[in-house]
């Protein structure tokens, strides 16, 4: 009995120690975020300024582009979400499905794509989409974060539709159905939570991107967020207050949509859906 | 029956043949539309980038060009400066992903259990990975800085540090607080995953190894690890190579700095690229990382594929 | 049936004739962004967009933290501005590697040409002496102080001689968590490493007669030595080894540290965060032979070589920097003139500029011209220098060793752009 409650004391403890870990730095941001500009260096490092603020929160709401900003990463993190976790479904099913010739090349060129600096493929891609007039666009964005966010995605589907045993299908397929109607009908309403984690990792990936984004768009009606917090630094002054405050107002919706999906993310990637 | 006399015969052969090629492209089909994405938007540009390192290719300069053949790598294999930052990647990568994973793990094993609150717990602890990276840098470099950040002067009330000066500007400890920062962004990652996988093993297992008398610490290791080592396997590869090439956290904070310290081959990359303006060094620079990445995945993947050949 | 033939054609060409005046577009690029340097640009713009018609700009701001790559990238694959915003320190590379358009026909030409002042025209040609871009300001050195400081330390007056910072500093850095110098250790410091070095050496060249640099010689030594004592005496925060423009301006106004050395352009942040009669700016030290060395930089405006709108774009650089536009500008980053009527300004009677017009006057203050023509400059600023002085700051270098390898590079670098 002793050992049980001991048991679950270190259980609550380390969960403690996890939780405080966790959220520290993001009540920092918020206090940040909540400081006036002349109290943010006199009192860097208390808890809680002595006269908590909005005025960061409103300036950038109402002086700065950084609604654009918002609604342009909402229209390019969605459209990525839902493009890719289609696309991704459809090749994470052959993978799991079938043997192929070239299977393992394609596993292997995808593996690839994760592999060489974003950095150095920033100049050819944008050689590359200057001529299609993709460069400056939120359209460019979205296809360019597609294919980024792809591989990773079909590795997650892939594992979904794992768990799934063939003789669903089969069975379909034997009473009539072609094999893109089984998997449109029966399979795919299986793996819901798997879709809802795959969109849920993709949404959040585009959403924080910020390299693509700046290197390829320009223009302030094509810039997404993260490249709209960089604006706060400039050579004037880092308006600390004013880049916490939108980053927090940028963070909600991330983490709104990570609070809802993360639970599908566990049970999705669970085999528990079929398997039991 | 047709109207002609043999068509009755031919046609369930067509039928047959054309079925089966079409069921034979049928995964094709499935996956063309990734595989063609990535290949216009991802191997075209990297394709292109690799050559890069054959050619003598400085920035804005429309003069150069040429092909030049291996006279980057030659250079690369005699700069110091390359090997310095090769040997913070190994300690950035191996340190940042480890600690991911091990307190990951730990995080996923918490979790497992059912108890109160459980469901907000999960959700709250996961929310580190909803920033944005160059926000975290931001944070976490304020975190460190004694003028705005507590962490200075907590480390020093627990007589962990000698002073309490900013841990970024100490050459021996700067890569402390990108690790720091990565393993925060990090750990929902591996948790999530490793969750998921612990719930996938079927419960009947812990039970049977209970009433043989196997001990908590028994059972984890002769079940859940075993079980669980595939899927980790993966996922290891996937973060060492995300982290590898990962060099915003490091940029932010240190700048690669002081006296590039905390300089890594991915932040080495990007120095070559815009301020050195080489773009043939830097390219060839990144390949040589695409390669060592390439032999670590080989080595991953067959270890896998023993770890699971040994169990079925 | 003619008469409308004739209707029909005539309403043709008129259509096509105002299809042919339809608006041109210029893409104007500016890459030291802010919020309020951007609104004002567009305010400037606007007069220019009143006063041509059938003109449109589009502007374009990069964010400042990566203008550089950003720009870089976009140019070359092959998405090129009209008119950029071009600092200092990129001249070189896009004027040397053919990028810019001279304007110097169309200075021949212009009203103006004669009231700008005589430094505007020399550094506007410091590549092959020609103006490869018009600057729209100048940024000289002077010396911020924390009056608070000072006076809780017991000092009554900001030091004119190298001697006397140093025993200010010491004075200052006495209390705990205090300091005497913001030391921009990190990016961009190389100003501060340079204006110590002349300041023991007595002057400001870079190069002997023969090409080789003078930083091996005995006075650059000794002052880039002083410098690095300053931070080995703990006269700085040991932070500051890795501080960039944000960091020491951060520093000076939370009271960390007493004195900085920058532009007018720190005043704008400085002046909302503290109160006038907490800080002053006086004229930068003086070293040996009473002489002051404080670096002057610039920014200006450019014209693309591939622009298909050359005349229009020289009339939106003649607008940016004509008489109005450029004291607009300056009121707002807050740097010093380009017209020689200018200076009578109201703004720059203001007290807080007297330290620079001081500086301006006196004969003993040379304002120091960094040699930012070399092909070699942008990359020993960005690399080897923090990474050099860093070391030496660190300990793990000597100053005369770093001296001696600045030189090499230099010299080499100056004999290869021959």
């Amino acid at each position: 009995m002793q050992r049980r409650v001991l048991y679950w004391i270190i259980h609550y403890a380390l969960i403690a120690l996890y939780l405080l870990f966790a959220l520290f730095p993001l009540f920092w941001l918020v206090k940040v975020a909540l400081t006036p500009n002349e109290l943010l260096y006199s009192e860097g490092i208390r808890l809680w300024p002595s006269r908590a603020s909005l005025e960061h929160f409103s300036f950038v709401l109402t002086h700065s582009d950084f609604p654009l900003f918002f609604r342009n990463s909402l229209i390019v993190s969605s459209a990525t979400a839902a493009v890719a976790t289609l696309l991704s479904s459809a090749c994470g099913y052959a993978l799991s499905r079938f043997h192929f010739r070239g299977k393992t090349l394609l596993v292997a060129l995808m593996l690839i794509t994760q592999m060489f600096p974003l950095v150095m493929l920033i100049a050819p891609m944008f050689r590359l989409l200057v001529p299609l007039g993709l460069v400056n666009s939120l359209t460019g964005l979205i296809i360019v974060y597609t294919a980024f966010n792809s591989p990773f995605a079909t590795f997650l589907m892939q594992s979904f539709f794992d768990a799934i045993p063939r003789e669903l299908e089969e069975a379909a397929m034997i009473d009539g159905a072609t094999r893109f109607g089984a998997f449109c009908r029966i399979i795919l309403p299986l793996t819901l939570p798997g879709l809802a984690a795959t969109a849920g990792f993709v949404f959040t990936a585009a959403w924080s991107e910020l390299l693509f984004a700046l290197m390829l768009n320009s223009s302030a009606q094509a810039s997404t967020f993260p490249v709209g917090l960089l604006s706060f630094v400039s050579k004037f002054s880092v308006d600390f207050g004013q880049m916490m405050a939108a980053g927090v107002l940028a963070l909600l919706p991330a983490c709104l949509f990570f609070l809802l999906i993360q639970r599908y993310l566990v049970r999705g990637l669970t085999a528990g859906a079929v398997k039991g | 029956m047709g109207a002609y006399p043999d068509e009755g015969q031919a046609e369930p052969e067509v039928n047959a043949r054309g079925r089966r090629l079409v069921s034979a492209a049928e995964p094709y089909f499935y996956a063309a539309p990734v595989l063609l994405l990535i290949l216009a938007v991802m191997l075209v540009p990297l394709a292109v980038g690799l050559s890069y390192a054959f050619r003598d290719l400085l920035l804005l300069d429309p003069s150069g060009g040429h092909f030049i053949g291996f006279d980057h790598f030659q250079e690369l294999a005699d700069d110091p400066i390359f090997r310095d930052s090769l040997l913070n990647t190994v300690v950035w990568t191996g340190a940042s992903v480890a600690l991911q994973f091990v307190l990951g793990l730990i995080l996923a094993l918490l979790l497992n259990r059912e108890f109160p609150g459980r469901r907000l717990v999960q959700a709250l602890v996961f929310l580190p990975w909803a920033v944005p990276t160059f926000l975290v840098g931001l944070d976490w470099a304020w975190l460190f800085n004694p003028v705005v950040g507590p962490l200075p002067h907590w480390l020093f009330a627990l007589h962990l540090t000698h002073d309490a000066n900013n841990l970024l500007a100490d050459p021996h400890w700067a890569l402390v607080g990108p690790i720091v920062a990565a393993v925060w962004w990090g750990i929902p990652f591996f948790a999530i995953t490793t969750l998921a996988a612990l719930q996938s093993i079927p419960q009947d297992l812990y039970e049977a190894a209970a009433i043989d008398g196997a001990g908590v610490l028994e059972q984890f290791r002769s079940i859940t690890l075993p079980l669980l080592a595939p899927t980790l396997a993966i996922t290891i590869l996937l973060r060492t190579i995300w982290v590898a090439n990962f060099a915003d956290l490091i940029v932010v904070m240190t700048n690669g700095g002081p006296a590039d310290s905390t300089q890594t081959v991915a932040s080495y990359i990007f120095t070559s690229a815009f301020r050195r303006l080489d773009f043939g060094y830097a390219s060839a620079i990144a390949t040589v990382l695409l390669l060592l990445l390439l032999l670590y995945a080989l080595a991953i993947l067959t270890l896998r594929r023993a770890m699971l050949l040994r169990h079925t | 049936m003619r008469r409308r033939l004739w209707l029909a054609a005539a309403t043709l060409g008129v259509s096509l004739y105002s299809g042919a005046e339809a608006a041109t577009t210029l893409k104007l690029v500016e890459v030291i962004t802010s919020p309020e340097r951007t609104e004002t640009l567009k305010a400037i713009v606007k007069t220019f967009e009143d006063a041509n018609p059938d003109t449109n700009v589009e502007i374009i701001s990069l964010p400042w933290g990566p203008s550089f790559e950003k720009l870089a990238t976009m140019v070359a694959a092959g998405d090129t501005p009209d008119v950029v915003e071009m600092p200092d320190m990129w001249l070189a590379l896009y004027a040397n590697n053919g990028w810019l358009e001279s304007l110097e026909p169309y200075l021949k030409n212009w009203e103006h040409t004669a009231e700008l002042n005589q430094r505007t025209l020399q550094l506007g040609r410091v590549i092959r002496n020609t103006a490869y871009m018009l600057p729209y300001g100048f940024y000289l050195r002077a010396l911020y102080y924390n009056k608070k400081m000072f006076a809780a330390a017991g000092v009554t007056a900001p030091p004119r001689t190298l001697d006397e910072f140093i025993a200010v500093s010491k004075t200052v850095s006495a209390t705990p968590g205090k300091y005497g110098y913001c030391l921009r250790g990190g990016p961009g410091g190389v100003n501060g490493w340079m204006m110590f070095g002349a300041l023991s050496a007595g002057d400001d060249v870079y190069f002997h007669a023969d090409g080789t640099s003078t930083f091996a010689d005995a006075g650059w030594i000794r002052g880039f030595t002083t410098l690095a004592d300053l931070y080995h005496g703990g006269l700085a925060p040991p932070d500051s080894v890795n501080w960039g423009y944000n960091d020491i301006v951060a520093g000076f106004y939370s009271g960390v540290c007493a004195m900085i050395d920058n532009d007018p352009d720190a005043l704008i942040a400085i002046a909302t965060r503290m109160k006038p009669d907490e800080y002053g700016i006086a004229p930068w030290i003086k070293g040996v032979g009473g002489k002051s060395f404080p670096t002057i930089g610039y920014g200006g405006w450019s014209m693309f070589a591939n622009s298909k709108h050359k005349d229009l774009a020289w009339k939106l650089i003649a607008t940016l920097d004509g008489v109005t536009g450029s004291l607009t500008w300056n009121r707002r980053i807050g740097a010093l003139p380009i017209y020689t009527a200018a200076a009578k300004d109201p703004m720059y009677a203001d007290a807080r500029f007297k330290g620079w017009f001081e500086e301006l006057a006196d004969p003993d203050v040379e304002p120091m011209i960094m040699p930012m023509d070399l092909r070699a400059w942008a990359l020993f600023v960005s690399s080897v220098v923090p990474r050099t002085s860093q070391s030496v700051l660190l300990g793990k270098l000597s100053a005369q060793d770093m001296a001696q390898q600045w030189a090499r590079i230099l010299t080499k670098a100056k004999q290869s752009q021959k």
